[in-house]
């Protein structure tokens, strides 16, 4: 809850809702939790319009309600507004690893918000009904939609449950069952949408793809540090993991290597089957402690260490930001400051070997970034007043991940004002380019004569396509920026998480 | 203060020796900056590459997307425009294209919100009591009204035709002043002013304020 979390969900929420959203949501950030009346006062704008806001905020899950007694206050969920970032992840994930229907199914439920299964799947064949090469039929995205149910990767809502007396709603997480759709009932629904009764909502289950893109970093982690089939070791380990252990597990149950072999051997991968024992040496051992042997019982054990993984991973992060933020110098600083848990200056000087003086202001440097803390230690027998206290540097890792944070929260925040900036400024050019491409759009579809469509096309002079073309690379390069960040963001998220 | 009780006399927090130390000798003192500290200060480096590969253009492509699949649905909540008087010959198609989205209300599943958001919570505030529904306040109404009808016959009685439709005005006129000016007699306390909504004014008023608890 910090000021530069508070500027970016503000930024977020206009550029995703549009200013009224984000003025509301701005107020509930700041007051925490009220009522519609008090954010009609504070923010000065009409009671309807508030109450779009809300309506918006609530069914993307942007915000929530409690009710005390017959009083209704709202509260913003600010982590959710954050994972609006993220939602092209979810979509690249789905397509990579289920197909072009997982992805729509996806992406209509993430539009949609809350959806039931039929209207979903109804709106998505009928959208591309005429689209030959996609060739969509019902029954796949049936399919395909109860695989998703079956992987947790979509959830049932939460159901409203009324108290007699009460017309406030109170929302229960139920049990996700999997459910068993009638081809021959979506047919008919798909001849005529209106009349769909399906009362059961789902929506989308985030911890699930983050469990994916855990899952996705530390295979590839194994993979960049030791070979493919030690990343693909590390994958049928953490499959073994989800059967056993609560997926978030600090650490993991004990996984028998016969397990493993047995899964092995359902990969077409011979290396991995026959050097299976070796690999999980050279994983215990060189895998920087990702896994660790837990029993030798039944032919040896492993666990998976989720948290250990997280604070490696965490550490790479930091040392990323401070090389590139002070240089390698300074790392070379942070990094020995953390191998040696307390270290006094003058061993910093001594092990960094560097100059006396640039080495100090390095320090200072990342003390004063907040990337490491002092420990003042006095001792408190001698009183001569030339005696120095003892300053002990150190990492305080949590506190150090926290100040990431903020300034992904910051530079977040700074690229999606520079991209509106970027956006206002050429707004002008940017309209023209819009309709020049609806217009063109509709002469293809008459099939007009290419003459006249490049008559069209030449409305935008030689200096304005340059223009455009600048516009457009930089923006997608402010895109790619906050896609890339997300990513830090998720790893420090992770860390986090862990208690 | 630390300085004081050692009556060194000098007025920096750290002596010489600390200062030695920290690696800042006599006259090395950089000079005092005044100015504030650039807004956009320089990279000292120049920032990694971003990888642009068919991965990350599918997910700007999909951003790009959904951002203005948002724009396009009701979720995206637009201000009243207010005009500044003059008009254009393009405000028709925009005026269309507001109308558009006008009347669209976002498609939640209402059962799951609190009444007060959901699309008919207008016409569910409670009903404020009426003053016809007391029988005493009907009788003396009636007899009011009575009462003039037998004042207007007169009037009219007496009236010629030529003047008739602006006496009838003014009757009415009269009339309704009365009736003004019985109802406010009516209890003495502003209970009785006329609390009729018609909803009119629920757009730019919020009207209900005192209704809502105060903290």
């Amino acid at each position: 809850m910090s000021h530069q979390l508070g500027r970016l969900v503000a930024q977020i929420l206009q550029r995703y809702c549009g200013e009224i959203v984000e003025k509301v949501g701005n107020d509930l950030f700041m007051y925490g939790s009220k009522p519609i009346a008090m954010i009609v006062k504070s923010t000065g704008l009409p009671r309807t319009q508030v109450i779009e806001s809300l309506r918006t905020l609530m069914k993307f899950d942007l915000a929530m309600f409690e009710a005390t007694g017959p009083h209704v206050d709202y509260r913003l969920l600010p982590e959710n507004v954050l994972l609006l970032i993220r939602y092209p992840r979810y979509l690249l994930q789905m397509k990579s690893k289920y197909g072009t229907e997982a992805e729509l199914i996806i992406e209509e439920l993430l539009q949609q918000a809350t959806c039931s299964a039929t209207l979903l799947l109804v709106t998505i064949a009928n959208k591309y009904k005429d689209d030959k090469d996609k060739n969509l039929t019902i029954v796949t995205l049936k399919d395909t939609f109860i695989s998703l149910a079956t992987a947790a990767y979509i959830q049932q809502a939460p159901v409203a449950e009324i108290k007699e007396g009460s017309e406030i709603p109170n929302l229960v997480q139920v049990a996700t069952i999997v459910p068993d759709l009638d081809t021959r009932a979506l047919m008919q629904a798909m001849a005529n949408p209106v009349d769909i009764k399906d009362n059961i909502y789902w929506k989308v289950n985030y911890d699930r793809f983050h469990q994916d893109f855990r899952d996705d970093i530390m295979i590839k982690a194994m993979t960049r540090r030791i070979d493919d089939t030690a990343g693909e070791v590390m994958r049928l380990l953490l499959q073994q993991m989800y059967l056993s252990s609560a997926a978030w597990a600090e650490e993991s149950n004990a996984i028998p290597v016969t397990d493993l072999r047995e899964s092995s051997r359902l990969t077409d991968k011979i290396l991995l089957h026959h050097h299976l024992e070796h690999y999980l040496k050279v994983m215990e051992e060189n895998g920087a402690g990702f896994i660790r042997r837990a029993g030798d019982a039944g032919g040896g054990q492993y666990c998976v260490q989720a948290k250990v993984a997280a604070k490696l991973l965490v550490e790479d992060v930091l040392d990323h930001v401070v090389t590139e933020r002070l240089g390698s110098k300074a790392a070379r600083i942070f990094r020995l400051i953390r191998a040696k848990k307390y270290v006094e200056e003058e061993d910093i000087q001594k092990n960094a070997m560097l100059p006396n003086k640039e080495c100090k202001q390095l320090t200072y440097k990342l003390l004063e970034e907040h990337f490491i803390s002092v420990q003042p230690m006095r001792k408190s027998q001698q009183v001569s007043g030339t005696q120095k206290g003892i300053y002990l540097y150190h990492v305080k890792l949590f506190e150090a991940v926290h100040v990431c944070r903020e300034m992904c929260y910051a530079s977040l925040h700074n690229l999606s004002r520079a991209r509106r900036q970027l956006v206002s400024e050429h707004g002008r050019a940017l309209d023209k380019q819009r309709r020049v491409r609806t217009i063109v759009h509709g002469m293809r579809m008459r099939s007009e004569t290419e003459e006249s469509i490049n008559d069209v096309l030449e409305t935008l002079t030689p200096p304005e396509v340059n223009l455009l073309a600048q516009v457009e690379k930089q923006l997608k390069q402010l895109s790619t920026a906050e896609l890339e960040l997300d990513r830090n963001l998720f790893i420090l998220n992770w860390y986090l998480h862990y208690p | 203060m630390a300085g004081r009780g050692r009556g060194r006399g000098s007025n920096t927090s750290l002596t010489q020796e600390q200062m030695q130390a920290l690696g800042i000798a006599r006259g090395d003192n950089a000079p005092q900056i005044l100015a504030p500290p650039p807004l956009f200060p320089k990279l000292e480096t120049k920032p990694l590459p971003l990888n642009s590969d068919a991965a990350t253009d599918y997910m700007v492509i999909v951003k790009d997307q959904f951002i203005e699949y948002l724009h396009e649905s009701p979720a995206y909540v637009k201000a009243n425009r207010e005009t500044d008087g003059i008009e254009r010959y393009s405000d028709k198609y925009k005026l269309l294209a507001l109308d558009a989205n006008k009347g669209r209300v976002l498609d939640c599943v209402w059962a799951n919100f609190p009444p007060e958001l959901r699309p008919q919570a207008s016409r569910m505030r409670p009903s404020r009591k009426r003053k016809l529904d007391d029988s005493k306040d009907i009788e003396k109404r009636l007899q009011l009204l009575e009462k003039k009808e037998t004042q207007e016959n007169t009037n009219e009685m007496m009236a010629t035709a030529g003047d008739d439709n602006k006496k009838q005005d003014d009757i009415d006129e009269d009339l309704e002043d009365e009736e003004e000016q019985e109802d406010e007699i009516d209890d003495g306390t502003d209970y009785a002013n006329n609390y009729f909504d018609n909803g009119e004014d629920y757009e730019d008023e919020d009207d209900n304020l005192d209704d809502d608890p105060v903290y």
